[in-house]
C-alpha cells in the first residue's frame, strides 16, 4: 500500500507544483493520473522515488518513510520501483541490451557493473525481458536505432529488470501515435493484470485514462480535483479538470 | 506629410549606409596597399619558383663522371709542349686542343672523341699552378661520342703563364632511382610533424578533460562560487584561444630551446584551450533523463556516471580529441618555422636557402598528410558518434 500524506512541493524558483497533496494507493491498483501539462502530474510520481525532493509531506510505502530514508535505504527502495519515462530516457548511444541492464544496477555488485561485467542469468532475464515487450532481435543495436515505440518497450523491459512492485508511468504514451500508445498500455495493463504490479501512470487523454485505468485521479493546480472511478468523470467533471474551453478529444 | 518625410529618412538613411560603405572600402583599398598590375607585372618572376614549386625534387640517381684533358701553353714559348701521353685504353675519352699554344683571347677549338654519346658536359680550364678550375662552354657529344667548341684563351692563362690543363668532362645520371635527400629528411620529419602533433593534444587532452568540468554550467553549482569558477574557466579559455600558436611557439622556442619539445609545448597550450571550450560544450549538452532514469533504478553515483554520463560524453569527447590531432598537425607545420620542430622547420630552411624544388617537397608532403588526416578523422567521427 502507497500513502501520500500531504504532500507539498515548492520549487526553487517559488512554482508550488504540489499542494498538500493525499490519498492512498491499494496494491494492485491500476492508477491513472490525468491534468492539463503543468498540473502537477510529474512532479507527483518523482516525489515518490525521490527524483525530486518533496518540500513536505510524507510518502510510506510497505509501512516504510521513503521521504525519511537515508540515500542507501532510498536505492533499496528504488530498485523495487519501476520508472517509465515520456521521452523513453534510454542512453541513445549505448545498445539496446545495456540499457536493459542498467535497470539491475541496484541488484548486481557494484564494482563489476562498472566495468560492464554483468552475470550469466542477468543477461539471460535482460532477453527475457526483451522477448516479453517483443523486441529480443535488436538486443544489439544502438537504441537511437529504434522507433519511439520500440524505445518505449525498452523502457519497460529496463523496468522489469528491477522486479517492480510498484511501477511509475509519466506520460508514457505522450510521445508516441495512437496504435503504439495501446501497445504500450497493453504491456503495462498486462503487468498490472497478471504479475500484480502496482500501477501510477499519468496520461494527457481522458479515453485512454478510462480504457486502463482502474481508479483516476486529477490533479489541477497541485491540487487534487477528482479521485474516483473512470466512469465517475462526466461533462461537468471534464470541464472542471480540463477547463471550460477544453474538449474530449479521443484516442481510440 | 508624414509619410513623406518618413520615406526621406529612410531614403536618407540608405545613402548614409552606403555613402559609409564606399568609403570603408576607399579605406581598405588603401590600407592594403591593392596594386592588381603587379600580378601581371611580375609574373615572369614569379615563374622559375612556381616552376620549381610544381616538380618537387623527389628522387635522384648516382652520378657517373667521364674526364679527359690535354694541355695548352700560354704565352707561345717556342718549343710546343707535347701532350701527356693517354695511358688508358685507346678506347677511352680524349681531348685536343688547336693550336697547341694561343695567347690571351685568341681563339681556339677544342674537339673531344671516345666520350659517352648524347650527353651533356662542360669544357674546364686548370690554369698552371692553380687549384681551381675555370668552368667554361657547355657543350652535348653527338652518336659517335665526339664534341668540338670554339672558344677563347681565358686572360687567366697567359697571366699564370706556362702549361695550363683543358679537362673535358660529362656528366649523367645512371643506376636505380633513389629517395632524394629532401623526400629522406621530409618523410622523417614530417612522422615527427604527426607524433609531436599526437602528443600534444594526449597532453593538451588530459588537462583538458577535468577542466571542462569547470567550465559546463550544467555542471557547475549555481552558488557564487561555482559561478566565479565556470567564469574564470570560460575566460581563460576565450584568452588562451585568442593567442596566436605562432606567438607560443617563439615563447617556448625561448624556455627550452628550439626542436620538437617547444612545439609540443606551445601546442599542448592552444589544445587545452580548443579542446577545452569543446569539451564544455560537449559536457553542457548530456541530456538529464537518461541520468534521472538510471538513478530511478537504484544505482549508486558511480553507476549513475558511467552508465549515465560516460556513454553520452565518450564519443564527442573522443571525436573532438581525433579533431584537434588534425587540426594540431596543420599548425605544428606553422610552428616549425620559428623553432618548434617538425616538418615547418626543414621547410623554412629550404625556403631561405631557395632551394625551391626541396621546398616542394615538403610543402606536397604537408598537403598530402593533412589531407589524409583530414579525410581519416572525419570518417573516424562519424563512425563514433
Amino acid at each position: 500500500m502507497l500513502e501520500i500524506q500531504n504532500l507539498t512541493k515548492i520549487y526553487e524558483d517559488g512554482t508550488l507544483a504540489l499542494d498538500d497533496v493525499s490519498f492512498t494507493v491499494e496494491d494492485g491498483e491500476f492508477l491513472v493520473v490525468i491534468g492539463l501539462s503543468g498540473s502537477g502530474k510529474s512532479t507527483l510520481l518523482r516525489c515518490i522515488n525521490r527524483l525530486v525532493e518533496p518540500t513536505s509531506g510524507r510518502v510510506i510505502w510497505d509501512g516504510e518513510d521513503i521521504t525519511a530514508a537515508s540515500q542507501e535505504e532510498l536505492r533499496k527502495i528504488r530498485r523495487q520501483i519501476g520508472m517509465i519515462f515520456q521521452q523513453f530516457n534510454l542512453v541513445k548511444r549505448s545498445s539496446v541490451m545495456t540499457n536493459v541492464l542498467s535497470g539491475r544496477l541496484g541488484y548486481v555488485n557494484p564494482w563489476l557493473s562498472l566495468a560492464h561485467q554483468f552475470p550469466r542469468e542477468e543477461r539471460e532475464r535482460a532477453m527475457h525481458n526483451l522477448e516479453l515487450v517483443g523486441i529480443a532481435g535488436k538486443a544489439q543495436n544502438r537504441a537511437d536505432e529504434l522507433s519511439g515505440g520500440q524505445q518505449q518497450r525498452v523502457g519497460i523491459a529496463r523496468a522489469l529488470m528491477q522486479n517492480p512492485k510498484l511501477m511509475l508511468a509519466d506520460e508514457p504514451v505522450a510521445s508516441l501515435d495512437p496504435a503504439t500508445s495501446h501497445s504500450v498500455l497493453k504491456y503495462i495493463e498486462h503487468l498490472n493484470r497478471d504479475q500484480g504490479v502496482t500501477v501510477l501512470c499519468s496520461l494527457h487523454f481522458l479515453s485512454l485514462a478510462r480504457r486502463y485505468g482502474t481508479r483516476i485521479i486529477a490533479l489541477k493546480a497541485g491540487q487534487i480535483v477528482f479521485d474516483g472511478l473512470p466512469e465517475e468523470i462526466d461533462d461537468h467533471r471534464f470541464k472542471e479538470i480540463y477547463g471550460e474551453e477544453a474538449v474530449q478529444v479521443e484516442v481510440r | 506629410m508624414n509619410f513623406e518625410d518618413k520615406t526621406w529618412l529612410q531614403r536618407g538613411r540608405w545613402l548614409l549606409l552606403i555613402a559609409l560603405a564606399a568609403g570603408m572600402y576607399v579605406w581598405s583599398w588603401n590600407a592594403a596597399g591593392m596594386q592588381p598590375s603587379l600580378l601581371i607585372e611580375g609574373a615572369p618572376k614569379a615563374r622559375g619558383i612556381i616552376k620549381d614549386l610544381l616538380q618537387p625534387h623527389l628522387f635522384t640517381r648516382p652520378e657517373e663522371i667521364q674526364e679527359a684533358e690535354t694541355v695548352i701553353e700560354a704565352p707561345c714559348s717556342g718549343s710546343p709542349p707535347s701532350p701527356a701521353p693517354d695511358e688508358g685504353s685507346s678506347d677511352g675519352p680524349a681531348v685536343q686542343i688547336e693550336p697547341a699554344c694561343a695567347s690571351a683571347e685568341d681563339p681556339v677549338m677544342v674537339s673531344g672523341f671516345g666520350f659517352r654519346p648524347n650527353t651533356s658536359g662542360r669544357l674546364h680550364w686548370a690554369p698552371a699552378g692553380m687549384q681551381g678550375r675555370l668552368r667554361d662552354e657547355q657543350f652535348t657529344t653527338d652518336a659517335q661520342g665526339a664534341f668540338t667548341v670554339e672558344t677563347t684563351v681565358p686572360p687567366l692563362l697567359e697571366q699564370q703563364g706556362g702549361v695550363s690543363g683543358v679537362v673535358a668532362q660529362v656528366e649523367w645520371e645512371s643506376g636505380a632511382l633513389q629517395p632524394s635527400e629532401p623526400l629522406r629528411t621530409t618523410i622523417e620529419k614530417i612522422i615527427e610533424t604527426v607524433f609531436l602533433a599526437l602528443m600534444a593534444t594526449t597532453l593538451g587532452g588530459i588537462i583538458a578533460v577535468p577542466l571542462s568540468f569547470l567550465g559546463a554550467r550544467n555542471i557547475m553549482p549555481r552558488t557564487p562560487a561555482g559561478n566565479a569558477v565556470y567564469g574564470l574557466t570560460r575566460g581563460f579559455f576565450n584568452v588562451m584561444r585568442s593567442i596566436e600558436p605562432i606567438i607560443l611557439a617563439t615563447i617556448f622556442a625561448i624556455w627550452v630551446g628550439f626542436g620538437p619539445f617547444a612545439g609540443v609545448l606551445a601546442l599542448s597550450i592552444v589544445t587545452i584551450a580548443s579542446l577545452g571550450k569543446l569539451y564544455s560544450e560537449a559536457a553542457e549538452s548530456i541530456q538529464e533523463g537518461p541520468i534521472e532514469a538510471v538513478t530511478a533504478t537504484g544505482a549508486n553515483r558511480f553507476q549513475v556516471v558511467v552508465y549515465g554520463v560516460v556513454p553520452q560524453i565518450v564519443p564527442p569527447y573522443t571525436a573532438f580529441t581525433i579533431y584537434q590531432w588534425d587540426i594540431n598537425v596543420r599548425i605544428s607545420t606553422i610552428i616549425g618555422f620559428v623553432g618548434g620542430g617538425g616538418v615547418g622547420f626543414v621547410l623554412r630552411n629550404w625556403i631561405n636557402q631557395t632551394r625551391w624544388t626541396w621546398a616542394s617537397v615538403a610543402v606536397w608532403a604537408i598537403v598530402i598528410v593533412v589531407w589524409l588526416m583530414d579525410y581519416t578523422s572525419a570518417r573516424v567521427r562519424e563512425a563514433i558518434v
